[in-house]
């Protein structure tokens, strides 16, 4: 009975957590804006973590954070800041 | 000498209450950063001989309440070519990493008839790994401060950050893995309990100097305080802020401050380790280590913000090269020397 609770409740975070992933990884891709679109791609990296410390392979989740989201979503903020940008500049409005 | 019974041991120290108390410590460490805001503005004011903050109240206790009370009053302006939605959602992305970055820091400990229980909110096999890996994320929540506000300066703030975080991650982290290499563990709890004997800073005082200068630049403190520089690039990457979203982030710096001292003292400066012949009197042993680990915590503080009106600010490229140049071979050689160390005491 309690075993059975406890799947249902793990099923359901599960769930809650699938969908934030996959909510990101669409807005990675739809979205206009550049910048949103490599911080969507910031945040399902990290949900991917999440979803690896759900499956009991912290070390994997905790590396998954650090070279995903920590090395490789910075150097791609950092690249993005370099190009040109259009949000609410002069000739924008 | 009193002697608890196994059975109260048992209801007093299971693992939910100590992290129950873990949690309250994370409340003890948001006042922390208040009171070190109100230490900073006093000895500065102490050391820069100034009129002012230090004479509001008691010891200049009022400030903190002045202080507080224009940042909640004051109007929450988000600029009209701003990209709300980061905008809003940046001082969440900051505080959350901090956060977490909390939840895995020891803040001391409780000995019971011989035995330690460290106050932790998680305890991990891998919480030194989990910590470098959260703090990296912190960059990102600044990020989203500078460029969300579309200014130029806060964009000029973030570039600078960024460069400046990606050099001093690298002997940052492999700093933290030559201590683990000579410990044998990437628990943050079993190296504090390493150095009962010798600090680490005995065995590795290069690793240390590193360590050291890498963190306040970690941190951002004024040396190297390139993101922000008042003078040149008006705050920076908080330019547009105000209100309490401005609190936060200053909030969220100081905690970090906390954060790095506690690291700085669980790696190098011996943690909460006392004789044992202390430890062993009830009383003593149920709070000495955690006070002595708070205060050797903030004589570390007190360093770094002394060390803040002693060193002038470097310029941005200077502090790239210190990082690439000098501290990144300086950590490698610390790596190799921890290495040798370890295999000749055999861990």
């Amino acid at each position: 009975m309690v075993s059975e609770m406890t799947g249902i409740i793990e099923g359901a975070i599960f769930a809650i957590v699938a969908l934030v992933l996959i909510s990101f990884a669409i807005l990675t891709v739809v979205s206009r804006d550049i910048v949103r679109a490599a911080l969507a791609l910031v945040l399902s990296m990290f949900t991917v973590a999440i979803v690896y410390i759900m499956l009991n392979a912290q070390f994997l989740g905790i590396v998954q954070i650090l070279v995903y989201v920590g090395a490789i979503g910075v150097l791609i903020l950092f690249a993005v800041m370099l190009t040109k940008k259009n949000m609410g500049s002069e000739n924008n409005d | 000498m009193i002697t608890m019974s196994a059975e109260s041991i048992d209801i007093i120290f299971n693992p939910w209450l100590r992290t129950l108390l873990g949690l309250c410590m994370i409340g003890v460490v948001f006042g922390g950063a208040m009171v070190v805001v109100w230490f900073e503005r006093k000895l500065s004011g102490d050391i820069q001989f100034r009129l002012g903050p230090k004479y509001v109240g008691p010891f200049g206790l009022f400030q903190l309440v002045a202080d507080a009370i224009k940042l909640m009053t004051k109007e929450d302006l988000i600029p009209s070519k701003a990209d709300r939605l980061l905008f809003v959602s940046a001082p969440i992305a900051l505080m959350g990493s901090v956060f977490m970055m909390l939840v895995a820091i020891p803040f001391g400990a409780v000995v019971v008839n011989g035995v330690e229980y460290p106050i932790v909110a998680t305890e991990m096999d891998i919480s030194l790994l989990y910590i470098e890996a959260v703090s990296s994320i912190a960059i990102i929540g600044a990020f989203m401060y500078a460029y969300s506000s579309n200014n130029k300066y806060s964009l000029l703030g973030a570039f600078r950050n960024f460069a400046r975080m990606i050099g001093y991650e690298v002997p940052l982290g492999i700093t933290m893995v030559s201590i683990a290499i000579m410990v044998g563990s990437l628990n943050i709890v079993e190296i504090a309990q390493a150095q009962s004997p010798i600090w680490f800073i005995f065995l590795q005082p290069l690793g240390f100097l590193v360590f050291f200068v890498a963190l306040m630049a970690d941190m951002g403190r004024l040396p190297f305080d390139q993101n922000e520089s008042e003078e040149e690039l008006v705050a920076g990457w908080i330019t547009e802020y105000s209100g309490m979203r401005f609190g936060l982030g200053f909030f969220a710096e100081y905690i970090h401050l906390i954060l790095g001292s506690m690291l700085v003292v669980l790696l190098f400066l011996g943690g909460w380790n006392l004789p044992a012949a202390l430890t062993n009197i009830t009383i003593l042993g149920i709070f000495l280590p955690t006070v002595y680990f708070l205060l050797k915590s903030a004589l570390v503080i007190l360093t770094i913000i002394m060390l803040r009106w002693a060193v002038p600010r470097f310029r941005i490229d200077q502090v790239v090269d210190l990082s690439w140049k000098r501290l990144l071979p300086l950590s490698l050689l610390n790596l190799g020397w921890a290495i040798i160390l370890g295999i000749y005491l055999g861990v």
